[in-house]
């Protein structure tokens, strides 16, 4: 448990150093909350045009859409520091991830939050409230829990990705547009069902990349639409478990590759 | 025992082959075309508890290189290497506990707050007791004039205030091991002063290994009796500093202050003998070189008092400096055609 001291210390001080500079701190959270406004908005229009989309009402999409970007905000909040992955692999900043006794990943996640990203937080939250009335999800206690790891799970299997693909920095060095790819492939497919798909698609965005994992799956057995998904529903039902599987394969991976890590000249 | 024991170790930096382009990335993701830099190339030496070595060479001769395989950072392409017993890249957190690291190049601390919390985060993650940690903020305050700019943000600090501030660091959870690279960097004379004095206590005191590298030849011969000379990746030269001296520059000089015989100075064939040519010359100051082991120093004054009259004589010893300035310049000739 000392470890977690040492990470909530960490973490504390990533804070202290962001509030340095408060001008850009409050942009940045105001940025946050505009951006979301936007992003929900367009969905917005177009349901508002089709009132349903692939069988799914306004409720249930608004819901589906909650989801997604709660498990986004859950991912983003600790893991911003992923994003200079590629500046701090080539500029030889890992170094110091390296002569610290804690493990990198977690200096990785204390070492910056993103705090505009708790825009996605709220916005997903509250979404997610006012849906879940609007589709008459029945929350029992088993529900509630439920969508509680598959949000954690959720917010996993988007940061395995995003790791994964950062454990490539070490070998190659800028990956910068390949993870830009993955989270823009994320806010455009995951915040629909999934089943308006080709089946091709669906295999893919199940099995290759975790995506329907994070808020189709779960949103299909929240809603009781686990009769129309082309996987058994027990596979639905272990959502937030295969979150956790990815992440740990993810997490491994990335661990091995740094020893491909070559710093820098100087 | 050794507490450091390096086997042939090799480092190999592959360098892809860089594509430009909108696709660029792809496509050096997906072409394996590399140059290889061989930056070490097989180095072994043991380093005992307690020694303080300097660690040598001209710029690119990759001593940052082998520091960065002590510290665990880099992977060796092939070798050995064990730090007190472990294998620094296999059980990285656990060498992290056991030593201290100082790039002079490059500040550990953080840089948007106040030196002050760098050094109580470095506390926690070393795991430092906090009565302990109270007497090294003290102690170290005091030694290394840190009192002025505790509590200012790192990024304000400068070049040497910084570099005082990371040595703080490194030693505020007194690792038994410490890595130094170019910790005198930039510091103007006194700011070195100070930090030899603190290196040099720190070893005494403690019992701290010190690798330490350094363009500054002054920081070698006041603080190592030991250095480890490389060039290319190769050991050139691994023992103490005075029989590098013996080795790469075996002679010494008699400086010579002549008298004037009737206003005419004696020409330089005048010190024409075996084993002696005159390495400089100031009107009536002259600087004889000689191999002791050709002429010994008896016998040249000898001679020269013989030949001339002489007002004074000193004999003094090839400086460090002269020394590494004679094999980098040699290197150099060698490597042009
Ligand atoms: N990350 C890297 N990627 C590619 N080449 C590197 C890298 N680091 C070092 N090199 C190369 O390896 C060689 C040795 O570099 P190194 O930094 O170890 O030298 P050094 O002895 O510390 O030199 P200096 O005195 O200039 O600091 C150099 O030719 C350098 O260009
Ligand atoms: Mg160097």
């Amino acid at each position: 448990m000392a470890t977690a001291g040492i990470c909530w210390d960490l973490a504390k001080a990533a804070l202290r150093a962001q509030m340095e500079y408060r001008a850009n701190f409050l942009v940045g959270i105001l940025a946050g909350v505009v951006w979301q406004v936007t992003g929900f908005f367009t969905i917005w229009v177009i349901l508002s045009r089709f009132h349903s989309i692939g069988g799914w009402t306004l409720g249930e999409i608004a819901f589906l859409y909650g989801l997604r970007l709660t498990a986004h905000g859950l991912w983003v909040v600790p893991f911003a520091r992923l994003i200079d992955m590629d500046y701090m692999v080539r500029e030889g900043e890992f170094d110091r991830f390296l002569i610290r006794p804690l493990n990198p990943m977690l200096q990785i996640i204390t070492s910056r939050l993103r705090i505009a990203a708790l825009g996605d937080l709220v916005g997903g939250v509250v979404l997610l409230s006012a849906a879940s009335a609007k589709a008459g999800v029945d929350w029992s206690p088993v529900a509630l829990v439920y969508l509680i790891l598959v949000l954690i799970g959720g917010a996993l299997a988007e940061a395995a990705l995003q790791i994964g693909c950062a454990a490539l920095s070490f070998r190659f060095l800028d990956t910068g547009g390949l993870r830009f790819l993955i989270d823009d492939a994320f806010n455009k497919f995951g915040g629909y069902p999934l089943k308006i798909f080709s089946g091709g698609m669906q295999f893919f965005l199940t099995w290759i990349v975790p995506m329907a994992f994070v808020a189709y799956l779960p949103a299909a057995v929240l809603l009781g639409r686990t009769g129309e998904l082309r996987v058994s529903p027990v596979v639905a039902y272990l959502a937030p478990l295969v979150g956790l599987i990815w992440f740990v394969a993810a997490w491994r991976i990335w661990s091995w590759q740094s020893r491909n890590y070559q710093s820098s000249g100087h | 025992m050794p507490i450091i024991t390096a086997d042939n170790l090799v480092k190999e930096f592959r360098l892809p082959k860089r594509y430009g382009g909108p696709l660029g990335g792809l496509r050096t993701l997906f072409t394996p075309a590399y140059t290889v830099k061989r930056a070490v190339d097989g180095v072994s030496f043991t380093v005992d508890e307690g020694e303080l070595v300097g660690y040598l060479g001209p710029n690119g001769a990759g001593k940052s290189t082998t520091i960065k395989m002590l510290t665990g950072i880099l992977v060796p392409t092939s070798g050995m290497l064990e730090v007190a017993g472990l294998v620094p890249w296999e059980r990285r957190e656990e060498n992290a506990l056991r030593i201290g690291v100082v790039f002079g190049q490059r500040s550990q601390l953080w840089w948007d707050l106040p030196l002050i919390d760098s050094l109580r985060l470095v506390g926690k993650l070393y795991r430092v007791p906090a009565e302990r940690y109270r007497r090294n903020l003290d102690r170290f305050t005091e030694l290394l004039g840190l009192g002025a700019f505790l509590q200012t943000p790192v990024r304000q600090l400068s070049l040497g205030q910084r570099m005082r501030g990371d040595l703080a660091a490194a030693m505020l959870y007194e690792p038994p091991l410490l890595y130094l690279d170019e910790p005198t960097v930039g510091l103007d004379v006194l700011a070195k002063e100070r930090m030899r004095s603190f290196i040099a206590e720190v070893n005494r005191e403690h019992g701290t290994t010190i690798i330490l590298t350094t363009h500054d030849l002054a920081d070698v011969e006041k603080l190592c009796r030991r250095i480890i000379f490389i060039d290319q990746g190769k050991v050139l030269y691994d023992g103490p500093v005075q029989r590098l001296k013996e080795q790469f520059a075996p002679w010494r000089e008699l400086v010579v202050q002549l008298v004037p015989d009737g206003g005419e100075l004696p020409p330089d064939e005048l010190f024409d003998l075996p084993g002696v040519e005159v390495a400089r010359r100031e009107g009536a100051k002259v600087w004889l070189r000689f191999d002791p082991k050709l002429i010994p120093a008896p016998r040249l004054i000898a001679q020269v008092t013989a030949r001339c009259p002489v007002s004074d004589l000193a004999i003094v010893e090839p400086e460090l400096a002269g020394v590494v300035r004679g094999i980098y310049a040699e290197r150099e000739a060698a490597l042009t055609p």
